[in-house]
């Protein structure tokens, strides 16, 4: 990409082109961004001002009726409150442990399930292809899924535990304020640890075969290869998929909202669910705009490594 | 690449290698029997709930709820797919008009975010206009942010427009998704098709936009259908946008209609798992049957070889 010259040098002589100022280089190349006027149209429509609306929105007090008419000023009241109540402390918590275990663990197979598909065995296109399945299936039909796999009293999960010997009554998941999150986060990885196969076995295809020979030659053993070769060759790509699987998991909403709905007592309530249940269960839209920038905010400081991470791959030359 | 240049490798070097565990093509990832207790673990894990949901699909109601659980239909029954496919059913009904509301929507959706994103996409691989930087990595920034708060703005958006319980609803805010991934899929496939060849074309008169649709669009063509499908099947399992704004029970999508629909009937599982598994059918196809494509476009971005 960086080595090719533009389609369009060819206009102006490149040493000139470096002598214009921005405008007279934004004129020049005005019918490039013809080409990006539609989307940016679009997203101006459904981004940009969204964005720019909720931020407004966060220091009013909104009435039920949703005529925004009769919004009052509240200034920072409702930042305030929301930082003073226990049950932001508790959600904060719970997404804490819902985004580092399900990013941790979904990372650690997907890695693990890329090691072992990256050699050619007979079916493992196929194997490839079972492996993808969870991460293609509706996140909806998902959370059923696993609803009756954990059901509580015909669930397949609990009489297997009983079956086996662990437990005595079938086991309670989702009624349960302990074992929730943790049973949320298992659906979780099992959609997600897909995700994370995909961009770790294209990575490791780009790990060159004369660098691990040379290894090899040198006597590194299986695990030396893997942590002094591999892994460095890999930092770019396993920092971005951290970074991506980070950042669907404190955005995920569907798992949660449709299999406990945050409950039992709020035990498996994550920041986005309770966004969803202050903005349409109570229809309070300035206090949940407010916490909506809360999580902006943390987005932006995350998003500012993800550019980061993702211009750096950028940067690197092409092969 | 392969191994055959091994061979002629000397013998001491050869002893070391095996030492290092059986390897095939890629050496450092010979993991030997662990790797494969891990892979059938993992395929166990992947695949158990799925045919779980099958198996629950085809049991009678009274068979499904019975403790502990029939691990394997005896008496296996069609009847649940039959209720839900046969328009004259009452549930039937329903279930079809949930069906062709996500087809409907579905579609247009990937139809207007992949016209709009082509020549979004062309223009930030080819052409270097000032800003394109910026706004490529702002297109990115999108995907940081949850659909859920991009929710209140947008209802209210929707209410002053009239477009509230419609689908034109829908199909618009999925463009707030499907465009940035769009853009940034098919980006991947325009920087790999070499620009020497629309440099020829300009050569024999063509104008940049000819140039364009003559010469790299044809050549997009796998990678837009990749596109097209990846769009489709985010839409098609789209839940939240869905469930906040419609109402009528006649617009609702699969994905919300599964839930409003067997909450009359809790109890209905062998129905539920039915659905779901009608609703995920068309989507897994698509995408194994295309596997090759998506992996090559999800992976594409992050990941410069």
């Amino acid at each position: 990409m960086a080595t090719a010259a533009p389609v369009n040098a060819n206009r102006v002589d490149p040493r000139r082109y470096r002598e214009l100022n921005v405008l007279q280089r934004m004129y020049r190349c005005r019918a490039d961004y013809l080409y990006v006027l539609p989307s940016l149209g679009v997203m101006f429509l459904v981004i940009g001002y969204p964005i720019y609306y909720t931020v407004y929105l966060s220091f009013f007090n909104t009435p039920p009726s949703l005529s925004m008419d009769e919004k009052s000023f509240a200034g920072i009241e409702n930042y305030s409150r929301i930082l003073a109540s226990s049950r932001f402390h508790e959600v904060t918590w719970n997404t804490t442990i819902w985004t580092f275990a399900s990013t941790f663990f979904a990372f650690v197979l997907g890695f693990g399930a890329a090691l072992v598909l990256n050699r050619e065995f007979p079916g493992r296109a196929v194997t490839r292809g079972v492996l993808l399945v969870p991460f293609v299936i509706s996140a909806v039909a998902a959370s059923y899924v696993w609803r009756w796999i954990y059901h509580s009293d015909f669930g397949v999960l609990g009489a297997l535990a009983v079956q086996m010997g662990f437990s005595d009554t079938p086991l309670n998941f989702l009624d349960s304020i302990d074992y929730a999150l943790p049973s949320l986060i298992v659906v979780n990885v099992w959609k997600e640890f897909p995700f994370a196969m995909l961009l770790m076995l294209a990575g490791l295809q780009t790990v060159p075969d004369q660098l691990l020979r040379a290894a090899t030659v040198d006597g590194a053993s299986v695990w030396q290869r893997f942590w002094h070769v591999t892994v460095p060759h890999l930092k770019g790509v396993i920092l971005i998929t951290v970074l991506l699987l980070f950042v669907q998991n404190i955005n995920h909403f569907t798992i949660p909202w449709v299999m406990t709905g945050g409950g039992p007592a709020g035990a498996s309530d994550i920041w986005i669910t309770q966004i969803y249940q202050i903005a349409f269960g109570r229809i309070r839209f300035g206090l949940a705009s407010a916490y909506s920038v809360i999580l902006f905010a943390v987005m932006i400081v995350i998003g500012y490594f993800y550019v980061k991470a993702l211009a750096f791959g950028d940067e690197r030359p092409n092969a | 690449m392969t191994t055959q240049p091994m061979t002629a490798a000397p013998a001491q070097i050869e002893a070391r290698r095996r030492g290092g565990g059986k390897r095939r093509r890629k050496p450092g990832t010979a993991w030997g029997p662990i790797g494969w207790v891990f892979l059938v673990l993992l395929v166990l894990f992947s695949l158990l709930p799925m045919v779980w949901m099958f198996f629950t699909s085809i049991k009678s109601q009274l068979t499904a709820l019975q403790y502990p659980p029939e691990w394997y239909p005896h008496n296996p029954t069609l009847e649940e797919y039959h209720r839900l496919l046969s328009p004259s059913s009452e549930v039937g009904g329903e279930f079809l008009t949930f069906l062709w509301n996500s087809i409907y929507v579905s579609t247009a959706t990937t139809v207007i975010g992949v016209a709009i994103a082509v020549p979004a996409a062309y223009a930030f691989s080819r052409f270097r206009f000032p800003g394109r930087k910026f706004l490529f990595f702002a297109v990115l920034f999108r995907n940081m942010f949850p659909a859920v708060v991009f929710l209140m703005p947008l209802f209210i958006m929707m209410r002053l427009m009239g477009l509230v319980n419609t689908q034109a609803s829908l199909i618009l805010t999925y463009l707030t998704f499907g465009l940035p991934l769009s853009i940034w899929l098919l980006k991947g496939f325009y920087d790999n098709i070499p620009i020497q060849l629309e440099q020829a074309a300009r050569i024999d008169g063509a104008t940049r936009f000819q140039a364009f649709m003559l010469v790299v669009m044809p050549l997009s063509a796998p990678g837009i259908t990749a596109t097209a499908i990846y769009s489709f099947i985010t839409a098609w399992n789209e839940y939240v946008y869905a469930l906040t704004f419609l109402n009528d029970d006649d617009k609702l999508t699969l994905p919300v209609g599964l839930q409003r629909f067997f909450s009359e009937y809790v109890t209905n599982w062998p129905g539920l798992m039915a659905a779901s598994f009608i609703m995920s059918v068309p989507v897994v196809a698509l995408f194994l049957v295309l596997q090759k494509y998506f992996v090559r476009a999800l992976t594409e971005g992050a990941v410069k070889s």
